[in-house]
């Protein structure tokens, strides 16, 4: 794991990319530019911009930077001053080699992950900055394709990965079939109304994942739960658009989500093992359409899996004997504060668990999130090497299993393991929980 | 009004058991009662893999390998998916009609049930079928499928291929409305929310040009004017195209191009005219997080911190009922007036024709009661639908189950 591998690297570009600059003219460029920084922002930005020291503690923070043997041009300050500064500075006449260098950062050496937030004296938040390039990429079409193939598909289809309607009901119809051979009587009810819980998703579930969805209405079941999921859009808790800056589509993905919990009448809305999800659900989305909180309880599945573990409505028949060790996602740690909980989870579960380190909020991001991992396979090889020093934490553990409760994690680490050839397993917490519980149902007198 | 005239609402209690249809059946679904009250049904499941639809205890011959969707109709019947030799059509009252498919979904039925329709796909292309007649075209794709009362269909249709990922073709506009199964002229990049007129001839929608501007279409006529963004477009009682959207940064309230209130807000969405009048509700958001009803561009006093679920109007537009969540529990404001629910959930009020009257059921604790202009008449129900005043607003038609037994009650109010 020598960092040579940097050296040689290529910046990687697409079709899409590269078209749409080819489409741009100098006045369509700085117009865009000025609108969205001096229209679309406030004092917030001003204060970051005027706020910054240019110390360059926050450079430690980033996995990039570590990654790429402490490369300068990877410190999250110099990221702003590659992008936003000389924007700023050149009132929005900037070259196209310049936007196609910003898309490049912005999208491909950021993973919004927010953990240079912490080691800023000031707390200025780069990931924002890093997200207003993305909005002006996005204004100006210039936004990688394999993204923003999964935003168009959310403004068709209300989900990100082109699933069709009927596609949606056939695979939980199939899953509950599945399902049937864990308790006879299992049901995945769709669409029923005055419900306690809305289950939702993301859409990868029903695209490949489809043994997730049995896993969970197996722990649904036997959990005792009154719950649901919807027949119509608005199942799928994921939204790209938030990462491409398409705050217009992000907005609406969220209201979609939102009116199917009240068109079912529930209480709260469950949702699967996804970081990005949870903060379009709880703190973007949602206040995109003026609700400050979301209308609804949302709560993650660490924070589900915990409530039915401490609670009784789940047992453990016998805990998961291989050496573990955790990931914390970005998203749910450092943004929500449920990695102690995910911890609880661990040792009621395993009996073998090992820390990586660092962790909890401070841990380093998988190398996928924030969307990186959506600009698809023209970027794969450089996300590979610009998250070297993930690869050296998990081979520091020694662990065989890797749980980690995230899809885009999920996928980062899976293609970290296999480049680096780790030999380790990548698991949820869901599966885990699905092999080590009793599988019967809960009854409260018993 | 002619059909509750009919209805038995003389009758103080009819009960039927259905917790006893646990022990005949291998399992029970959701429980689904017609509007009059009289009759209750559920799927249940009588073998592997075969299922059948019990109505007040009974069960027909013919089972199917799965049933759902299961609906009550207007006129007291009921309507389900159902598939057998893994081929869907749609069951009412028994019958089956004569069509099958591959796969259908999203059952729409018209308020005085005359029409019913539902999306399907056969052989991997998309149509809908209405009152028992596919469409005569059909799509590789299709997305927010609409009918009108009076049994007009109409949904979003995919008119040019698109490879995998190819975002420049997918710029071009892939998309077009089909009505009756017959496309307009234009293709745009996104269309949502289709909207019919009362007479089921006009329909608008909103829709997105290019990757920022955003307008409303009616009848394949685009409005010059380009937004931010837009919600639902709705037709006035006189015809017109009601539309909220975002300008300037503010979400304002525009008709057929032009703005029609003067005001912007932080969230305007859910536009409800009057059936009475020309007054026009919609639920707003005043300020970020501070949402309100605004009527004629006026705000209510009231304001609730969480959401505004739906307004509706009484049919003589005279009472205007709010469901809103407020500090993290639901209730009601007739009239700017909020009530005191302080509800886990809070179902879809009954609004007397008249306005003087508003009921609605509640579930607090895992309790449904029923609550009457602000008082609870009825209470510690295991389940609870909609209730229907008398034609009189004399009585009030009860629909609950409590231990087990089905209870259709008919109490003076």
């Amino acid at each position: 794991m020598s960092g040579n591998e940097t050296i040689s690297i290529e910046k990687s570009t697409d079709d899409a990319v590269e078209n749409g600059l080819s489409r741009l003219t100098p006045q369509r460029v700085s117009h865009v530019i000025n609108q969205v920084l001096h229209q679309e922002t406030g004092a917030r930005f001003k204060a970051y911009v005027d706020t910054c020291m240019r110390c360059g503690l926050c450079s430690d923070a980033c996995s990039y930077f570590l990654s790429n043997d402490r490369d300068p041009s990877f410190s999250p300050a110099a990221k702003v001053k590659q992008t936003i500064w000389e924007m700023l500075a050149k009132k929005g006449k900037v070259s196209k080699d310049f936007l196609r260098r910003a898309v490049h950062i912005a999208h491909l050496e950021c993973n919004v992950c927010r953990r240079c937030s912490m080691y800023c004296p000031f707390g200025i938040d780069i990931a924002y900055m890093m997200l207003l390039v993305r909005r002006i990429c996005h204004k100006l079409e210039i936004t990688p394709q394999y993204i923003q193939d999964t935003v168009n598909s959310h403004s068709v289809t209300m989900n990100q990965m082109w699933v069709k309607e009927d596609e949606w009901i056939d695979t939980l119809q199939w899953q509950e079939e599945d399902g049937r051979e864990e308790f006879e009587d299992l049901r995945i009810p769709l669409d029923k109304q005055g419900v306690d819980i809305m289950y939702s998703v993301i859409a990868p579930e029903p695209k490949f994942q489809a043994g997730l969805i049995y896993q969970a209405a197996v722990i649904m079941h036997a959990a005792g739960m009154n719950w649901t999921m919807p027949a119509s859009p608005g199942w799928d808790n994921s939204n790209m658009a938030m990462f491409t800056g398409d705050n217009e589509i992000s907005g609406r993905i969220a209201r979609t989500f939102f009116e199917s919990a009240a068109r079912l009448n529930v209480k709260r809305i469950v949702m699967g093992e996804c970081g990005h999800a949870f903060r379009s659900t709880y703190d973007v989305g949602n206040r995109a359409l003026s609700w400050a909180m979301p209308p609804f309880e949302v709560v993650h599945a660490i924070e589900f899996y915990h409530e039915l573990l401490t609670a009784g409505r789940i047992s453990i028949k016998k805990k998961f004997t291989k050496r573990v060790t955790l990931h914390d996602p970005c998203n749910v740690s450092r943004g929500r504060g449920l990695h102690n909980m995910a911890r609880k989870i661990v040792n009621m579960t395993c009996s073998n668990f090992t820390e990586m380190t660092p962790n909890k909020e401070h841990n380093l991001c998988c190398g996928a999130g924030g969307g990186v991992v959506n600009c698809g396979p023209p970027y794969k090889k450089e996300r590979m090497v610009n998250n070297r020093v993930k690869a050296e934490q998990l081979a520091a553990t020694g662990a065989e299993v890797l749980i980690a409760p995230c899809h885009n994690c999920h996928s980062g680490l899976e293609d970290i393991i296999h480049h680096y050839k780790l030999n380790m397993e990548v698991k949820f917490l869901g599966d885990i929980l699905f092999e080590t519980m009793e599988k019967k149902i809960y009854r409260p007198e018993e | 009004m002619e059909k509750k005239q009919s209805w038995d609402w003389n009758t103080d209690l009819k009960e039927i058991p259905v917790g006893e249809w646990k022990a005949r059946f291998n399992w029970v679904e959701e429980l689904n009662i017609s509007p009059d009250g009289e009759n209750i049904a559920s799927v249940v499941n009588v073998d592997e893999a075969a299922f059948k639809i019990c109505v007040n205890g009974h069960v027909g011959d013919t089972e199917y390998e799965k049933i759902w969707s299961l609906k009550s109709l207007p006129d007291n019947g009921f309507a389900a998916f159902v598939c057998a030799d893994e081929e869907w059509t749609l069951i009412v009252n028994g019958q089956e009609w004569s069509s099958w498919f591959d796969f259908i979904w999203d059952l729409h039925i018209t308020p005085d049930g005359k029409h019913m329709g539902f999306a399907f796909q056969k052989e991997g292309e998309y149509g809908m079928a209405i009152d028992g007649l596919p469409w005569n075209r059909v799509y590789s794709n299709m997305a927010g499928m609409t009918l009108s009362n009076t049994g007009t269909s109409a949904a979003v249709v995919q008119v040019v291929p698109m490879k995998a990922a190819d975002v420049d073709g997918f710029k071009q506009g892939l998309f077009s409305v089909a009505v009756n199964g017959n496309t307009f002229h234009n293709t745009f990049l996104n269309i949502w929310d289709i909207s019919f007129d009362r007479a089921g001839q006009n329909l608008a929608a909103g829709i997105r040009l290019d990757r920022e501007a955003y307008t409303i279409v009616k009848n394949d006529v685009i409005w010059d004017r380009k937004f931010q963004g837009v919600w639902k477009p709705i037709f006035s009682n006189s015809g017109n195209v009601l539309a909220p959207v975002r300008d300037a940064g503010k979400w304002k309230l525009f008709m057929d191009n032009e703005p029609f209130w003067k005001k912007g807000y932080d969230q305007l969405w859910k536009i409800t005219p009057s059936p009475a009048n020309n007054d026009v509700a919609t639920i707003v958001a005043n300020h970020f997080g501070k949402w309100s009803v605004a009527v004629n561009d006026k705000v209510w006093k009231m304001t609730c911190d969480t959401m505004i679920s739906d307004i509706l109007y009484s049919d003589n537009g005279s009472c205007l009922v709010a469901v809103l969540k407020d500090k993290g529990l639901w209730n009601l404001a007739v009239n700017q007036t909020p009530w005191n629910l302080s509800a886990d959930k809070v179902f879809t009020p009954c609004i007397s024709p008249d306005g003087y009257l508003v009921a609605v059921v509640v579930e607090k604790k895992g309790k449904f009661h029923l609550v009457v202009n602000n008082k609870i008449i009825a209470g510690n129900y295991d389940l609870m639908t909609t209730p229907v005043f008398s034609p009189d607003q004399s009585k009030i038609l009860i629909k609950g189950v409590e231990k087990g037994v089905y209870k259709r009650r008919v109490i003076s109010i």
